[in-house]
């Protein structure tokens, strides 16, 4: 949503961790992981489009600018993560063994799960049906009209206010599958698993360019590989410094981003 | 006239009560009831709890006063825990018991310094905790006084030539485990292939986990908190890094096998009680706990009922003023808890031999 709309929604993080709560609520009550997964996707979406009109439809009415919504989604995410404390702690919670059980499988030097795999191919898949609803389908044109100029946009009698919505049920949606896949894959759920991702995505949007999808995903990709390099050549404990300085220095040789468009003034 | 009575009335009424029977005396309690060191704070007030109501039934006896914990939880907040030091300073507490990390207290326990309230540590481990003050004494053996006996048995037991610690950096009790144990190691000759970090929180120990597996260390040591821990062996598991593992007191938890799964059973850890010990009483009050609480205590329950045991010794023999209270610290000759006979040394730690254990399914037996 920063990358394609402009718009900075702090939020996001807190969706990622509710959508985690969700799936495993639904799946402590007995029901397979698959409809978890479906109802964190279905929560997310639903609390994401709720974040818009609540905290961003008002005050784009009033012209507010950047700065203002983002306090406004940061209060937001605040009260979403005092509902998730409130209602289920501040201990970690941990998937039943029956979903988490997988075993390992050896491949020369590497050594992973079936689970490993699950998650990545749906990643994958929530990536392209991604791809494919920008680039093929009429929101996805109505979304980059509304990215690219939303006054010609209104003109050409786009609703600004639905498409946005949509844009945020969309966003909010993955945003709650990266939660699940997440809470699965470290077999972690917590008020605060957010702000685990919260300043890398950012960083990660940054470092693909401003507007594009791809750009990010690339991004994503760099800075999990730069990491894990960092820790198994150099030590654990540069991981951090390592992984932000190759991400500065990329910045410093491309200002705009691996792929982001460069802003053209036109008269 | 009518001043000088009320003066006098208010000055009755505010005065400590040391006039006879119905003596009451409040110790503060700060603990992690909740957050990522709930696994320990809630065995302390469980241990609390149980030992007001052994006071009601008389199993401990404070001579006719009214001994109260009050407990706090600061929700594993160090800032959090430093308020609540800061409200118990204030509201007549005696003494102050807790918090229950060592990174809490660095930041807590000053202020009870300051106020001159004494304070009784029973979970902090790291180094330079009684330092902190004359009135700061602590129950808890500190690594430093555990980690040189879990080096030298597992050494005996399993001649190990190679080690490799994984510790997070941004902890004082964590940081202090690396320290000590690399000291240890390094003194028996042992050669420390591979120092992995990590932060407080992470979820995700496998790269670490894969370059230790490739340094094919004998020994692998955790000198982590509880919820690390359990990732760090499970992802072990996962990745197949088949080797002894060692840690500190953050390993010190009957839920660690539930948590971590099978990879957590033959982990060797020091401690400062044993479930089965026969000292007086202890059988009795893990008989009691479980009752109580449907589960077996642990070693944070136990120091934690042993403080309250000191105290109501304390209580028993006159003290009720912060400076009763510390004096009779200071003054102890021995105290019969459930960790055994126990005593303060002339850094105010505790004097007391510790245990080494290995974690079994749903426990500890002997290492």
């Amino acid at each position: 949503m920063f990358g394609v709309l402009d718009i900075l929604n702090l939020a996001h993080a807190a969706i990622f961790m509710l959508a985690a709560f969700v799936c495993l609520s639904v799946v402590l009550a007995g029901y397979p992981l698959i409809a978890g997964l479906l109802a964190a996707i279905v929560a997310a979406g639903l609390v994401g489009v709720i974040l818009d009109r609540v905290a961003f439809a008002p005050l784009r009415r009033r012209n507010a600018g950047t700065l203002v919504p983002l306090i406004s989604s940061i209060g937001f995410a605040m009260i979403i993560e005092a509902i998730a404390r409130g209602i289920y702690g501040v201990n970690d919670h941990q998937f039943p063994s029956l979903v988490r059980q997988a075993p390992p499988i050896t491949l020369g030097p590497v050594t992973f799960t079936l689970f490993d795999v699950a998650i990545l191919a749906a990643s994958i898949v929530l990536m392209v049906a991604l791809a494919y609803v920008m680039r093929a389908t009429k929101l996805g044109r109505e979304i980059r009209a509304v990215a690219d100029d939303r006054m010609a946009a209104a003109l050409l009698g786009i609703d600004i206010d639905r498409t946005i919505a949509l844009t945020f049920f969309i966003a909010s949606a993955l945003g709650g599958a990266a939660g699940v896949l997440a809470g699965l894959q470290y077999n972690s759920v917590v008020f605060d698993m957010g702000g685990r991702i919260e300043l890398k995505g950012l960083a990660v949007i940054i470092l693909g360019g401003m507007g594009s999808i791809t750009g990010a995903v690339i991004g994503g990709f760099i800075l999990g590989i730069t990491e894990t390099l960092a820790v198994a050549f150099i030590s654990s404990s540069w991981r951090d410094a390592i992984a932000f300085g190759v991400m500065f220095l990329i910045l410093i040789a491309r200002p705009a981003g691996l792929l982001g468009r460069r802003a053209l003034r036109t008269a | 006239m009518l001043k000088t009575a009320a003066f006098i009335g208010a000055f009755l009424l505010f005065a400590t009560p040391t006039f006879g029977a119905g003596k009451s005396v409040k110790a503060g309690v700060v603990a992690d009831v909740t957050g990522g060191a709930a696994v320990y704070g809630v065995s302390q007030k469980n241990a609390y709890v149980l030992a007001m109501d052994d006071m009601k039934s008389g199993i401990i006896n404070t001579g006719g006063t009214t001994l109260t914990f009050d407990v706090g939880d600061n929700a594993t907040d160090p800032n959090q825990a430093a308020n609540l030091f800061g409200r118990f300073t204030t509201d007549g507490s005696a003494i102050i018991l807790g918090p229950t990390l060592s990174a809490e207290a660095f930041k807590a326990q000053p202020i009870a310094v300051r106020a001159n309230i004494p304070v009784l540590a029973t979970s902090n481990t790291a180094p330079g905790i009684t330092r902190q003050g004359p009135c700061v004494f602590r129950d808890a053996l500190s690594e430093e006084q555990v980690v040189p006996a879990t080096v030298s048995k597992t050494y005996a037991a399993w001649k190990y030539k190679t080690a490799a610690i994984i510790y997070g950096d941004d902890n004082a009790f964590t940081k202090t485990d690396f320290t000590v144990f690399s000291d240890e190691l390094k003194k028996r000759g042992v050669n420390i292939v591979d120092v992995e970090t990590y932060h407080t929180k992470d979820v995700d120990f496998q790269a670490q986990l894969t370059k230790i597996k490739a340094a094919k260390p004998d020994v692998l040591v955790l000198g982590s908190l509880f919820d690390e821990a359990t990732k760090i062996i499970s992802q072990a598991g996962t990745l197949g890094l088949r080797v002894h593992m060692v840690g500190g007191n953050g390993l010190n938890s009957t839920k660690m096998v539930d948590a971590a799964g099978q990879g957590a059973v033959g982990a060797v850890v020091g401690a400062a009680w044993f479930i089965d010990n026969s000292y007086s009483g202890n059988k009795a009050f893990v008989a009691r706990y479980k009752k109580a609480f449907g589960a077996l205590p642990d070693q944070f329950a136990a120091q934690s009922y042993a403080a309250a045991q000191v105290v109501a010794q304390l209580v028993r023999s006159g003290a009720s003023t912060p400076g009763e209270m510390c004096d009779g610290l200071r003054n102890l000759k021995i105290a019969q808890t459930v960790l055994g006979p126990i005593a303060f040394d002339a850094n105010r730690d505790i004097r007391s031999a510790p245990v080494i254990l290995k974690i079994v399914p749903g426990g500890f037996a002997y290492f």
